[in-house]
């Protein structure tokens, strides 16, 4: 089950789900829209390889956007802080963003139950675009889950800003080098 | 309803999911880790054919903007849930797509799943790794399965779109 926009908005107030900052206002029918915030992070390895922490360079998105070329890939932050212990938050990008060819995450959609923070945003743009600090570009919606919940101590925990990924510090899996 | 992780758990000790290989250390608190099989395929533009390819141990670099197919390790499947399978906010990170928006799994299906792997930015890919994650759905209604197509392979497989029956 799907929570309703009403019902994230009561549950906020609840304190069972965080979005801060929170304006009743972003509550849409199903889901609650997220603002773009100024922070980016560019990947600087010519080939990234998954067992190695990446080389990269922070950004900002200056007040008169910021242009993402076809092809371009940058991490970019929600404005907001997002999650909850008690509902399985996915994240989706606007329609109107989708309709401009830009991909707010890379099949990465679903957060874990406890997680807490900035959700990183993963943009890859079809079409050149430009994007703007504060611009409306995703969304999140709240999902019911069935059973008993063990909640998330992972490596993004609390994220402040984009994170890369830390696919470095995992721990091989025995069978495997 | 989407299952918690310890329940998943569950499921698969009462054998109403499968996944095989089995690892409990890949739960997570609403989904469970795959891993990238061994065997990945190429589009090659010359014959129109997918071409096979062998992840060596040392890895395997992608090309951007170039789609390959490739599978799981584990066969992973249900005939009471039904499923979504991702790629893990981990390879999301690194501009690593492993499904074209076809996320869903139906209940009932059961074998090694085909990934459709786009690489935005080159990227080294090993066997084994953690790539993805697959989420366990409660069903409202009658189950009536519609005839398995791709369910049935366990390999990375092309489209049959336009093949004959």
């Amino acid at each position: 089950m799907i929570l309703t926009g009403t019902e994230i908005s009561k549950q906020v107030r609840g304190g069972r789900i965080t979005v801060s900052p929170f304006d009743s206002a972003r509550c849409t029918t199903n889901s609650y829209d997220l603002a773009l915030g100024r922070r980016l992070v560019v990947y600087q390895e010519e080939v990234l390889d998954p067992r190695k922490e990446p080389a990269h360079e922070q950004r900002e998105i200056p007040d008169e956007g910021y242009l993402l070329a076809p092809g371009d890939f940058v991490l970019a932050e929600t404005a907001e802080q997002i999650g909850s212990d008690h509902y399985v938050p996915m994240i989706h990008a606007k329609s109107g963003t989708a309709r401009l060819g830009l991909f707010v995450h890379v099949t990465a959609d679903l957060i874990d139950l406890g997680f807490v923070g900035q959700s990183t945003l993963q943009l890859y743009a079809t079409l050149p675009v430009r994007i703007w600090p504060g611009m409306l570009i995703a969304q999140v919606t709240f999902w019911v889950p069935y059973g008993e919940i063990r909640l998330y101590r992972g490596k993004y925990q609390h994220a402040d800003g984009p994170q890369i990924s830390r696919s470095y510090q995992d721990q091989p899996v025995a069978g495997h080098a | 309803m989407i299952l918690t992780g310890a329940f998943i758990d569950e499921e698969v000790r009462a054998g109403r999911i499968v996944i095989d290989p089995y690892r409990a250390e890949a739960l997570n608190p609403n989904s469970y880790n795959y891993r990238l099989g061994e065997h990945l395929k190429q589009y090659d533009e010359h014959s129109g054919q997918f071409v096979e390819v062998h992840l060596p141990d040392d890895g395997y670099v992608l090309s951007p903007h170039r789609m390959y197919l490739g599978h799981t390790s584990e066969v992973i499947g249900s005939s009471v849930y039904a499923m979504s399978l991702i790629g893990r906010s981990s390879m999301g990170r690194l501009g690593l797509f492993l499904q074209v928006s076809a996320d869903l799994g139906h209940t009932t299906s059961c074998h090694r799943w085909t990934l459709e792997i786009v690489a935005t930015r080159p990227i080294r890919v090993y066997p084994g790794m953690v790539v993805g994650q697959v989420s366990f759905w409660r069903n409202r209604g009658e189950l009536a399965p519609t005839p398995a197509l791709y369910a049935t392979f366990n390999d990375p497989s092309e489209s049959r779109i336009g093949a004959p029956q």
